[in-house]
């Protein structure tokens, strides 16, 4: 019997079978009963009905660090034929491409309305079946079609001897459809009790006890909240002040602008949807040129059509945070699946030399906390800031305790914006030359500090110049900002471990948890390595990187594109050597990835491994390496 | 000195000296300018509640030509910049200072749905027909009282401004002539107090590089509106300006105006004070 520890992974056809639905009560009933649920891959696809949508869940007493692979201990199918005389049983699409993954002695449970299915195969595996007609119950029997969802999430309930009461359900389902009356609670009550009974049912024919896995409640020490890094991070950014914000619809960036669009009038602001990517854009810097803070977001196809704008925050020294929640590209690419393709875009696109701040969330948590810091490093350095996500963290749902959101809570502080006592009569000059290369800053309305402002080269009034020394000391003013920047804001990469003579696992984004996941497998292995994980990427801190990474044995950096973009960054910033560990086939990375290709790398010396299914595993470089 | 006099010095502090304007003598953008501050003038407006929102161009200089708040960015983004400053701060008055490449051709994609937003933003077509700081390539304006040739492909009939503007559903569109900065002078009057978005299309005579809409051509060409005139009835104007092409003549007034009143927005949240005290309850309630 495996107790709170197990994976599960409920499949179905997309806007028909309610497949987060399920995932999402179960799990929100999870975390309200102190376990710890990750769900950081949300297979899903960028048409809107009839494909394959997926969504893993690990569910365990300690906080989960990741899947590990794509194995599942439960596995849960929720299509149904709409033609069982059709030659291929569509309702066996889950079964298919996840039964093979499942592992001996797990369990599935299918939808059985329009017949069962031959799951022999699994059976010889050990597998437990468990047929269940959710949509026959729940529209022949509760005449409500919806309630089917909850027939199997009863069933579930069941199979993991969690909840046998329907106490918690009873009360989850209370506080969700409470308004809409008792008789909705009842029903749904109801179609949990009827899919509890089919589970009863199939245990006493097969002579089972029970089915391997159970879940029992754990004793919290506070409430905790399961949501994913696209809610962290609107959540974030509103707390830290953002009042406008503008975006147009891009999976997987969307989210942020619903979110906005539904909470921003609540605190006084106002989202936009934009009619393209680039009025979003505009809007959001008109609107920071007028003092609010103002951020946009979007995905690569999005963040290229904007490049032009990057430009124009960076020269009119105009605070804008531009968040970029990564998805495969190039191009539209894959839009529902991941990658971490556009950090060179985020560094170096656009034209001329533009001052600008890049940061890169790892967690869910840091989605939020970094929000704050992107907000507050635009108004000081007034300039873009960029805030890098993925689609890994942006879909990607964990259970966090409500106490972290109001301890890593910071108060709103505008810097250097100048009030009207601030502002002598005439003197004001909107981009004074300082040491800093920070200006004051102040925002139109204001008596006594008219400004004028200009996308072209300007002086310290802003009017419009081609002097050769005034272009000189200005490109000079703005990019010292940087310098500025890099002494009292840059951060290091977060360390762990020891990475004196160990092999180092550098990373970004979302591969922090795998890394450390995969620190901790290799560590049972005898290999002790040291997790280096970047969230201030640019301006590069390479004072405070080369001296950290020197002290390694061997540099393995761990990305999922195919060139190794953070790799190159650090080889041209630290002119140390690297080698990579890289995955680019639409799926996350799994820990196996990375201690399969630690073990490759270091075995057989070659600088680069490619992993992922369908691909080659290790790639030979054919041009020779020099060191 | 009179009040108006006043007014326009203070128009006339913090900008480019008139000798290092740098359009050539005789551009129609002077005519544009001067009306502009009389405008301003007028309206006893402060520079400091003023955000000029130029386009790139000859025409979008004219942010630093006059006093108040200017800024300007990339070609064609001059309205969605206005866009949200004007969302952040309703109490600014934001004008866009655009030229007719700058709104038709690369803007228009700002320009239609800005239309369609209906901002209290104050658009002004600074239009000449021609790209003017590159030298004289022809614009979407371009072509406008030539004969039009039988292929489209060499000369494709002139965008009108007016025309666009009514059927994206802006609520105020005018037209007036630099060369009358009198008429220019009321109009923007007009537009500046227009509770919504208002698009005037100013004639200015590119004298460089467009010999043909000199301002001979465009004295001869342009007429007034008739005085009896409903700028309320949207078929009125559609009439009108059917009945002015018929008799080749280029009109000069408040074509349309919708009549409604709006509610004004509020300014959004700026300083640390009003961003203090933010209760997370509602969010954090989503995710248990």
């Amino acid at each position: 019997m495996v107790v709170n520890n197990l994976k599960l992974l409920v499949g179905g056809v997309q806007l028909r079978d309610g497949v987060t639905t399920v995932t999402d009560i179960l799990g929100k009933m999870f975390v309200r009963a102190g376990l710890h649920v990750l769900a950081m891959e949300k297979g899903y696809a960028s048409t809107i009905y009839g494909a394959h949508q997926y969504d893993p869940m690990v569910v365990s007493a300690t906080p989960p660090l990741s899947y590990g692979d794509d194995r599942s201990d439960i596995l849960v199918a929720l299509e149904f034929d709409t033609n069982p005389d059709a030659p291929i049983q569509p309702n066996r699409d889950t079964i298919l491409r996840h039964g093979k993954n499942l592992v001996d002695g797990g369990v599935l449970l299918y939808d059985s309305t329009t017949g069962t299915v031959d799951t022999g195969d699994l059976e010889r595996r050990g597998v437990k079946v468990f047929p269940l007609p959710a949509r026959q119950i729940a529209l022949r029997e509760l005449k409500r079609e919806v309630v089917k969802n909850t027939v199997v999430t009863g069933a579930l309930l069941r199979l993991l001897e969690f909840d046998m009461d329907l106490a918690l359900f009873r009360q989850y389902l209370e506080e969700r459809f409470g308004r809409k009356g008792k008789d909705i609670v009842e029903l749904n009550l109801e179609a949990a009790r009827r899919g509890r009974a089919v589970i009863e049912e199939v245990l006493r024919t097969n002579g089972w006890h029970d089915v391997g896995y159970r879940l029992v409640p754990q004793p919290t020490t506070g409430r905790a909240v399961l949501l994913n890094g696209n809610d962290a991070l609107s959540m974030g950014a509103i707390l830290a002040g953002c009042r406008f914000y503008a975006g147009y619809p891009i999976t997987p960036a969307s989210a942020i602008l619903e979110f906005m669009e539904a909470h921003l009038p609540r605190y006084g602001g106002r989202a936009l949807q934009g009619q393209n990517e680039r009025e979003s854009i505009r809007a959001a810097i008109g609107a920071a040129l007028a003092g609010v803070r103002s951020a946009v977001g979007s995905s690569g196809p999005g963040i290229s059509l904007k490049v032009e704008e990057f430009g124009v925050a960076g020269v009119t020294e105009t605070p804008v945070v531009i968040i970029d929640t990564q998805r495969a590209g190039p191009s539209t690419g894959m839009p529902t699946k991941p990658e971490q393709g556009d950090l060179a875009m985020a560094v170096f696109a656009g034209h001329g030399e533009i001052p600008r701040i890049v940061l890169a969330a790892g967690t869910i948590e840091e989605c939020y906390t970094l929000a704050f810091e992107a907000f507050d490093l635009a108004d000081k350095y007034q300039c873009p800031v960029f805030l890098l996500s993925d689609l890994t963290l942006a879909d990607g749902r964990r259970d966090v305790p409500e106490e972290f959101f109001l301890k890593n809570r910071r108060p709103v502080v505008r810097h250097g914006l100048l009030r009207e006592a601030d502002l002598r009569q005439d003197g004001y000059r909107r981009y004074q030359i300082t040491e800093s290369g920070i200006s004051p800053r102040n925002v139109p309305g204001v008596p006594g500090g008219i400004f004028k402002s200009s996308g072209s080269e300007h002086d310290e009034q802003g009017m419009i110049t081609t002097d050769p020394p005034k272009r000189k000391a200005m490109v000079e003013k703005r990019m010292r900002k940087m310098q500025t920047y890099l002494k009292e804001d840059a951060k290091p990469p977060l360390v762990f471990g020891t990475p004196d003579g160990a092999v180092l696992l550098v990373g970004w984004g979302s591969t922090r948890l795998p890394l450390l996941d995969a620190q901790a497998r290799l560590r049972a292995e005898g290999l002790e390595t040291c997790v280096v994980h970047f969230t201030h990427l640019w301006p590069f801190p390479t004072h405070l990187v080369r001296p950290l990474l020197q002290r390694g044995k061997d540099i393995i950096v761990v990305e999922q594109n195919y060139a190794g973009q953070l790799a190159d960054l650090i080889q041209q910033e630290c002119l140390l050597p690297t080698r990579r560990i890289l995955k680019y086939n639409g799926r996350p990375f799994y820990t196996s990835d990375i201690t399969g290709g630690v073990r490759q790398l270091l075995t057989n010396g070659t600088r680069v491994v490619r992993v992922g299914d369908r691909a080659p595993a290790v790639v030979l470089e054919t041009v020779p390496e020099g060191d | 000195m009179s009040t108006a006099a006043v007014n326009q010095k203070l128009w006339e502090q913090n900008a480019t000296p008139k000798h290092r304007i740098q359009w050539c003598p005789g551009c129609g953008d002077f005519g544009v300018l001067n009306a502009l501050k009389a405008a301003l003038a007028r309206l006893e407006l402060m520079p400091h509640d003023v955000l000029l929102v130029g386009g790139i161009g000859c025409s979008g200089q004219i942010r630093n030509y006059l006093n108040g708040n200017a800024f300007h960015g990339t070609h064609g983004g001059a309205l969605a910049y206005a866009l949200g400053a004007k969302m952040a701060n309703p109490a600014l008055t934001v004008i866009a200072l655009a030229g007719d490449g700058d709104t038709l051709a690369i803007g228009i994609e700002n320009f239609v749905h800005v239309c369609r937003r209906d901002p209290a933003v104050t658009l002004l077509i600074m239009n000449n027909g021609v790209y003017g700081l590159t030298k004289g390539q022809k614009s979407p304006t371009h072509g406008l009282g030539m004969p039009q040739g039988v292929s489209t492909e060499e000369d494709p009939p002139f965008v009108d401004p007016l025309r666009l503007a009514l059927v994206c559903g802006a609520s105020f569109v005018a037209q007036t002539f630099s060369g009358d900065p009198k008429h220019s002078a009321d109009v923007l009057v007009e537009a500046l107090r227009h509770p919504g978005f208002a698009v005037i299309n100013d004639f200015s005579p590119c004298v460089t590089y467009n010999k043909f809409n000199t301002y001979d051509w465009y004295k001869e060409h342009v007429e007034h509106l008739p005085k009896d005139h409903d700028p309320a009835d949207m078929q009125a104007a559609w009439r009108l300006l059917d009945e002015f092409d018929r008799k080749g003549k280029l009109p000069l007034g408040v074509v349309y105006r919708h009549p409604r009143q709006r509610t004004a927005h509020q300014r959004l949240p700026l300083w640390d004070e009003e961003l203090a005290d933010v209760d997370p309850e509602p969010m954090l309630r989503l995710f248990r």
